[in-house]
């Protein structure tokens, strides 16, 4: 298969012509004027990412503050992380590099905000991580339900915030997508670039946009399915089986469901639906009975 | 049991299944109203069992007894005897509804009338049929001979009997069967069609190039084929009048609202993989 377009080859950035806007479309002209003459500089900062010791700071959501802490602790960072709010189970299968913090840690060469339910703990990490690092420290903060540049505008230093879809159970690929703002400049995106390396991860540059790519279309699929089953077109296990064997599908709607979790499911779709205004990301309303109620149908039920 | 079958339409569709049924040892009545299509379509069977027995997959002894099963016919009476006729002509709802009212008043009524349909109602079909309790859905999906699933569609008054029958059939030929209900995409097409018309509305409002809403589906989302390598793949033309026909027989919901780019690519003929160039270029055929 020849393809037509050789540009983008896996994750080299986009040229821009515009160093500091390298977020946008490449057909719009941005005047949007940029704040500060600042940016990230990592290299100054006491950690480098290079670093055999550098430390990552997590904050978030569980599961997926701790899923993202053991992909930066098998790539040789040691990590410390803080839940929005614990997990009621010990963390007992946390690797040894891996340690909760009380406070934000200054010293972090990274740190991550991996919140997509609680807008408002979202806010208010940010905010905290922006007082108490550095301005020179980067901050990768998940932007699938609220976008990069409206989290941007929470925080001061808005130059050295990075949205990326961090998705539960989607944290070992060996892609992500990362969303810039406008306030992003370019050497920002670099130092970006380089840790995902250092993660074993390419990057694919996409718009600052609410649900992202692949969070917006397995979510749609995953609300679809959800229609299919309330109007009992087929049984939960049925539709798996028939996404996976005739539509070609890795897991069954059913099975992903399960994996990224119904809350993170239900809050994606609620963020798509009131970013896009539109009838069709209307929700399946047992996906909300089933975010309210943390259920699920059983396997064997039909 | 089912040991004689009918095929009525020697497309791609008919074909493939014949060729399932004749390896099954299942006695196939190929009818076409086109002579050479039948004659491409046997030929194009006799190919395929080469490719098999090439591959060591089919003894080559095999190759003329698995042929022999398969009578080709242009005269819709010697379907007669069959206990089931499986229709896949063009998809054309008008074309449907005729041949089901001609085949129900020619056959016994203990004979199978079954429907390939990917994207019409088991129900509108049999909707001219004085018998629709024996008219079911038996939606296979292409490639045929590597996709394991087979969707039965149940119409508003197919009975159990006949549900039960072509499960059976269908599972001798080595499928896996998934009851459905006769509703808009049955279950593949309709789940199927989030994934293609979010990512043409991702494109369209420029999140990403196309190319890379295939990266990302494939190397984060774990699916074999990006959702334009497979609009290429299954046709512009043949993707848009699926996503055209979920609208209409939804009236007009939203969710299945067909996005313009696909129209605009097949009004320039930029059909896919067929016409060499779609979202990709591609080497000639």
């Amino acid at each position: 298969m020849k393809k037509t377009s050789k540009k983008n080859s896996k994750g080299s950035i986009k040229p821009a012509k515009d160093s500091r806007n390298n977020a946008q479309n490449p057909k719009e002209v941005q005047q949007e004027p940029v704040q500060q003459e600042q940016s990230v500089d990592i290299e100054k900062s006491e950690n480098t990412i290079e670093h055999n010791t550098a430390t990552i700071f997590l904050t978030g959501e569980s599961p997926l503050v701790e899923q993202y802490a053991e992909v930066c602790a098998s790539h040789h960072y040691s990590v410390k992380l803080q839940w929005n709010i614990p997990p009621q189970k010990e963390n007992k299968f946390l690797s040894p590099q891996i340690s909760i913090a009380d406070n934000i840690l200054s010293s972090a060469c990274v740190a991550l905000e991996l919140t997509n339910i609680d807008r408002d703990t979202k806010r208010n990490n940010l905010q905290k991580l922006d007082s108490i690092l550095p301005d020179t420290t980067l901050i990768l903060s998940s932007s699938i339900t609220v976008s990069a540049t409206e989290q941007a505008s929470w925080i001061s230093r808005k130059h050295r915030l990075i949205g990326f879809a961090a998705l539960p159970s989607f944290v070992e690929k060996s892609l992500v997508e990362v969303a810039p703002t406008i306030y992003s400049p370019k050497e920002t995106m670099e130092i970006v670039s380089r840790f995902f390396t250092t993660l074993g991860k390419n990057i694919e540059i996409v718009q600052d946009r609410v649900g992202l790519v692949l969070p917006r279309i397995i979510c749609q699929i995953i609300n679809e399915a959800a229609f299919a089953i309330t109007e009992d077109i087929a049984s939960p296990q049925d539709i798996d089986i028939a996404m996976k064997l005739g539509g070609r599908f890795p897991l069954g709607p059913i099975e992903w469901i399960e994996k990224i979790g119904v809350k993170q499911v239900y809050a994606i779709l609620d963020a798509l639906y009131r970013d896009l205004q539109e009838e069709r990301y209307r929700i399946a309303p047992i996906l909300k009975q089933m975010a309210l109620t943390g259920s699920w149908w059983t396997k064997d039920e039909t | 049991m089912i040991n004689h079958l009918g095929i009525v339409g020697a497309g791609t569709m008919g074909t493939a299944i014949a060729h399932l049924a004749a390896l099954k040892k299942i006695s196939v009545q190929l009818y076409d109203v086109n002579e050479t299509i039948l004659r491409r379509s046997l030929e194009r069977i006799k190919a395929d069992l080469r490719k098999l027995v090439n591959l060591g997959k089919l003894p080559p002894e095999e190759l003329a007894i698995t042929i022999e099963y398969i009578r080709t016919r242009t005269s819709l009476p010697d379907l007669g005897h069959c206990d089931c006729i499986l229709e896949a002509v063009v998809e054309d709802i008008r074309v449907k509804k005729d041949l089901f009212k001609h085949l129900d008043s020619n056959t016994k009524s203990s004979v199978i009338l079954a429907s390939t349909t990917s994207t019409l109602s088991i129900t509108s079909i049999a909707s001219l049929t004085r018998n629709p309790e024996r008219i079911v859905g038996a939606h296979f999906f292409s490639p045929v001979e590597t996709t394991e699933l087979v969707e039965i569609v149940k119409g508003q008054k197919t009975n159990v009997e006949t549900v039960e029958r072509i499960k059976e059939f269908v599972i001798s030929l080595g499928k896996t069967c998934i009851l459905a209900k006769d509703t808009p995409g049955f279950i593949v097409n309709r789940i199927s069609n989030p994934l293609l018309s979010e990512a043409l509305r991702l494109l369209g409002e420029n999140v990403a190039e196309f190319e890379q809403i295939d990266r990302i589906v494939k190397a984060i989302g774990g699916f074999p084929t990006g959702p334009f390598e497979m609009i290429d793949q299954i046709g512009v033309d043949t993707v848009l009048s699926q996503m055209q026909s979920l609208y209409n027989q939804s009236f007009g919901d939203t969710r299945f609202r067909p996005y313009p780019i696909l129209q605009r690519m097949m009004e320039s003929g930029l059909l896919g993989r067929k016409s060499e160039k779609g979202f990709y270029a591609y080497e000639k055929l």
